[in-house]
């Protein structure tokens, strides 16, 4: 009879999409999924000790098995390849906005930026990491984005609240007047004010 | 609080801000400007100067920057002549939207730490591998959960066009040669980087057709001319330019 730790090690290997605590209690037949989450801390601890290539982490709600990061240089000499394609920077800031956003509307996402966002959007969206969660119920119904579960694998993150706190919420300056007041009022946000390369007002979460 | 200085030897390459907010707030910083007190004359003064040296490959960019410099020199031109040069008084409408400005600024400033720490988690993720694809069979329920409008569209779309190729249809006296086969394919390729087997066989060619198709690509790729890639079983065979040629071609362009 194999072990419980064994049997989520073969889950975990045979599933490409993150494999949620719950499944694995439902496969298992476990009480509790905090005892799944026990069994893949017990692979996980095995895996340390053994000093396995192999690792699990927590992504996009479930459980991943990948090869710990410091085998990534023979991995991509076996691809043949110098590196993972990336996204470009108004790729990432437009992810940012839908986000913490979300679900956001086209012509918010190019207030916010500045600058036309269709572009950048239709390139997210062939790449999974938004998709079209509706209509704005506003003039011209525009499509409203959100965040895949993709996008949450691709940045390593549990959920949207692993993204980092920022100051304040990402408002939009519609209604000016009001949320102006709130910002100039708040201490915190004029301590942090001052946007340096890399932003000050950004605390990786955990 | 706000200094005068002009930003002196900087270097300003195209392309290298995002769209006027970027250009901003890379002002504000290179000039140390609190943007509580976003200072209009100075602020305005850098903006214009830098939009001189600034060429634009599109119309909407280089419409956004105008918008924003068309913002700028109106509250410039809302200024009130101060007794004191250091001091900017503005009319309540024109100071209302200074305010806006200095709030799309600093909610712009935000965006651009969140982008970098996403590119930061970005690159740490990009070390791990899982794995891509999972050989268990497919469940017997579709899952919903995953599937958008815009996957649904895309899906009607070819269906659409499958079916508008399909219709008219001319029968050729004679089944195409291999060799017929094998420019035709180059010469799609000419044009574009790479292309799908379906495309080639799409609409209701005849299973001939198919099989000549199949050797024409099979040829090309053992003559070294194009490259052939099948991901998964009974997928798509993605067909494209051997690389040797496609540098010769990116620089002959």
């Amino acid at each position: 009879m194999p072990q419980p730790s064994d049997v989520v090690e073969a889950l975990l290997f045979a599933s490409d999409a993150p494999l949620e605590a719950e499944r694995i209690r439902e496969v298992l037949d476990l009480a509790d999924v905090g005892e799944a989450r026990a069994l893949v801390d017990a692979l996980r601890e095995r895996y340390e000790t053994a000093g396995c290539a192999l690792t699990i982490v927590e992504v996009g709600g479930g459980f991943r098995m990948v090869t710990r990061p410091d085998m990534a240089p023979w991995l991509l000499r076996l691809a043949k390849t110098r590196t993972k394609a990336r996204l470009s920077r108004p790729a990432l800031e437009t992810l940012a906005i839908v986000a913490y956003r979300e679900p956001v509307s086209r012509p918010e996402v190019d207030a916010l930026r500045g600058v036309n966002s269709d572009a950048v959007l239709d390139n997210l969206l062939e790449r999974r990491l938004i998709r079209i969660a509706g209509r704005k119920d506003a003039p011209g119904r525009p499509f409203l984005y959100e965040t895949t579960r993709e996008f949450l694998v691709a940045f390593g993150l549990r959920d949207l609240g692993d993204l980092p706190k920022v100051e304040g919420q990402l408002v939009l300056p519609d209604g000016v007047a009001p949320e102006t007041a709130v910002v100039a009022t708040d201490g915190q946000a004029q301590a942090e004010q001052d946007p340096r390369p890399g932003g000050t007002d950004v605390t990786p979460g955990s | 609080m706000s200094t005068t200085e002009t930003p002196t030897g900087l270097t300003l390459r195209v392309g290298e801000f995002e769209g006027p907010l970027d250009l901003l707030l890379h002002l504000c910083r290179t000039s140390e400007i609190d943007l509580a007190a976003l200072p209009v004359r100075t602020i305005t003064d850098q903006y214009l100067t830098h939009l001189e040296a600034m060429e634009f490959r599109d119309l909407d960019m280089a419409g956004a920057y105008l918008v924003m410099a068309a913002t700028l020199i109106y509250l410039k031109s809302k200024l009130l002549v101060p007794p004191d040069e250091t001091e900017e008084q503005l009319d309540p409408e024109a100071e209302a939207l200074r305010q806006g400005l200095e709030l799309r600024l600093r909610e712009y400033a935000r965006v651009k730490a969140v982008g970098v720490w996403l590119g930061a988690r970005e690159a740490e993720q990009a070390l791990l591998w899982g794995r891509p694809v999972s050989e268990l069979p497919a469940a017997e329920e579709i899952p919903l959960e995953d599937l958008s409008v815009h996957l649904l569209e895309r899906a009607i779309k070819r269906l659409i066009e499958e079916q508008n190729r399909v219709r008219p249809r001319e029968i050729a006296p004679e089944p195409p040669s291999i060799l017929e086969r094998m420019t035709e394919i180059l010469s799609v390729l000419r044009d574009t980087w790479s292309l799908l087997f379906s495309s080639l066989t799409g609409g209701d060619r005849r299973r001939s057709e198919v099989v000549v198709t199949l050797l024409a690509v099979l040829e090309l790729v053992k003559m070294g001319r194009i490259r052939a890639q099948q991901t998964e079983l009974f997928g798509e065979i993605v067909i494209e330019r051997q690389t040797g040629e496609t540098i010769s071609n990116a620089t002959a362009q």
